[in-house]
């Protein structure tokens, strides 16, 4: 055979796509039903099921899509939106499997559907699902914990009075890639260490918001499988995080770095993103951002904020510091941003408790007033300090009002 | 055989117009219904007509698969490019990319546009949804309005 090129004609579809936009025909009308379907699984299901007054055509489709999305923000009143959740429910085509489940109650009262919704996503081999509410652990049908269809688990409870909700302890999903977890207390066992990631073996992303450890005491992500971790932390919670994650890839922080960090096996780690705050108006805030730092070995890029890089210069003495990490970064991305009242306040202090004189002390109080403090974005030297056992590293100031930090 | 398939090097893809674009066959992976062709064939270089796909929208299919195949580009690279090339584009064109995605069978990309069409219709009225899809209604106004009371509970 020649090695001349080969002509194969790949046979159109039945009808050919319409490349004319003068005609002015339904835009949709040469599209199967499956890639309508594909959009409407984008769309809440309140204005999913609207489209039925479209055309006959649309007006049994919304009970073929495959994803519910129910968010109790559409609603004027939580009775209608309970009313909606029933009627979908009771009209939805049974037949078909529901794929993703995304359902959002922002209201402290109970929710009487919840319990049957997630019954329902179960019997029909949900894969994703997002449930975020109000409350108690116990609206959610324990069975949820041993479904082996899903691969996708985003759980945020909002607790009564600022109550955690304890993690469950027995768990069950074999297929989970991707978790995410909301304001969840992790319970320790005798060792004062809580360790509740290592069932998982198919664990992929893992995402912590405003979570804490009971006591104070060790969260240990153990996962030979995570790739990704992202950790949010807008309070006081103090605790210890032990990183036992050889293949974790990269790490996301985004809040107060009030946590020791360990990172006893993180061989893999490349990409580290920082995006740190103190919380406001706090005067001492915890100074761990340096030994992070010290773990990261091996990682080839550092993502951080200007404000990550005034935290990291509260610590006493940072630039005389020899870093025992960051020997291999190839990229240091500063993301510039203005510095918030309230850190402002406490950069403000910090200064003032180094003050020699009253003189000094009243000079920096007038500058903070007129503006000036702090009298650059990017604390002197900080740069150089990261870069100390990479000289070679790009560096590379991005404008943060652009695009927000992931 | 196995052997030779690896060894195809360019695949020549020829647009409804007859431009041509010559791409790796990394590029094509996420294209299955171009894949299962080159699967069946044991040539160096193949060339395929897809009489279905204008230039200018392969064009941005393949920019969108290049940058998607590439190892080096990082997960916020990516996702950036993606940001910008849903912002350069007018509805008409998402719509045909959409009906393309679909033709080409790349799984990704058809979610990636039906996202973005659904964008641009989420929240909107019916009159909106209706005109953004210019739906002839071939319902009378009486049956629509026994449509929408019927479902009086998603209209509030």
């Amino acid at each position: 055979m020649s090695n001349s090129a080969y002509e194969i004609m790949i046979p159109p579809p039945a009808k050919k796509v319409k490349l004319n936009e003068i005609e002015n025909e339904d835009r949709l009308s040469d599209l199967p039903d499956c890639i309508i379907l594909h959009i409407l699984s984008f769309i809440k299901t309140k204005q999913a099921v609207q489209t039925c007054v479209l055309s006959s055509r649309w007006k049994d489709l919304w009970k073929l899509i495959p994803v519910l999305i129910f968010y109790s923000s559409d609603f004027g009143a939580y009775k209608k939106f309970t009313r909606l959740v029933s009627k979908v429910l009771s009209l939805r085509d049974s037949s078909i499997s529901l794929h993703a489940l995304d359902f959002k109650r922002s209201n402290d009262r109970f929710e009487p559907n919840l319990k049957r919704i997630v019954n329902y996503a179960i019997s029909h081999n949900v894969q994703r699902l997002r449930l975020y509410f109000n409350g108690d652990i116990a609206q959610i049908p324990p069975t949820l914990f041993s479904c082996h269809t899903l691969t996708y688990l985003k759980l945020f409870i909002y607790p009564d009075q600022g109550h955690k909700t304890p993690f469950p302890k027995s768990l069950d999903l074999p297929a989970l890639t991707c978790l995410k977890l909301g304001h969840f207390e992790f319970c320790v066992g005798d060792d004062d260490r809580a360790e509740p990631f290592s069932k998982f073996n198919r664990l992929n992303s893992l995402s912590i918001s405003s979570c804490t450890v009971r006591g104070g005491k060790t969260l240990c992500i153990s996962s030979a499988t995570l790739v990704n971790l992202t950790m949010y932390n807008y309070r006081y919670n103090f605790y210890k995080i032990e990183l036992c994650t050889p293949n974790l890839c990269t790490f996301v922080f985004t809040g107060a770095p009030y946590q020791r960090l360990f990172g006893s096996n993180v061989s893999s780690l490349k990409h580290v993103v920082i995006d740190a705050v103190v919380i406001p108006y706090d005067s001492e805030p915890p100074l761990f951002l340096i030994s992070w730092l010290q773990e990261f070995a091996n990682i080839k890029s550092l993502t951080v904020t200007a404000t990550t890089l005034q935290v990291l210069s509260l610590f006493p003495d940072l630039l005389k510091i020899k870093l025992p990490s960051l020997n291999n970064l190839k990229s240091l991305k500063v993301k510039m941003e203005e510095i918030s009242y309230g850190f402002r306040l406490t950069l403000r202090d910090a200064k003032l408790r180094k003050a020699k004189s009253q003189k000094e002390a009243a000079w920096i109080r007038k500058a903070f007033k007129a503006g000036l403090e702090p009298s650059s974005l990017i604390p002197d030297g900080v740069v150089d300090f990261l870069l100390q056992n990479s000289r070679s590293a790009e560096v590379d100031f991005v404008d943060r009002s652009k695009k927000p930090l992931e | 055989m196995a052997a030779e398939k690896s060894s195809i090097k360019i695949i020549t893809l020829i647009a409804a117009d007859g431009s041509v674009f010559e791409v790796e066959p990394n590029i094509v992976k996420e294209m299955k219904t171009v894949q299962s062709y080159i699967d069946e064939l044991d040539q160096n270089t193949v060339s395929i007509p897809l009489p279905n796909v204008f230039g200018n929208d392969l064009a941005m299919i393949i920019e969108y698969c290049k940058k998607h195949a590439s190892e080096e580009e990082t997960k916020e690279a990516k996702e950036e490019f993606d940001f910008e090339f849903v912002k350069r584009m007018k509805s008409d064109d998402k719509l045909r990319l959409l009906q393309a995605a679909s033709y080409l069978n790349m799984e990704s990309f058809l979610q990636f546009m039906a996202k973005a069409i659904a964008a641009e219709i989420e929240n909107q009225s019916v009159e909106f949804v209706r005109d953004y899809f210019q739906i002839e209604s071939d319902f009378t106004p009486e049956e629509e309005a026994e449509l929408r009371k019927e479902n009086e509970w998603a209209f509030k």
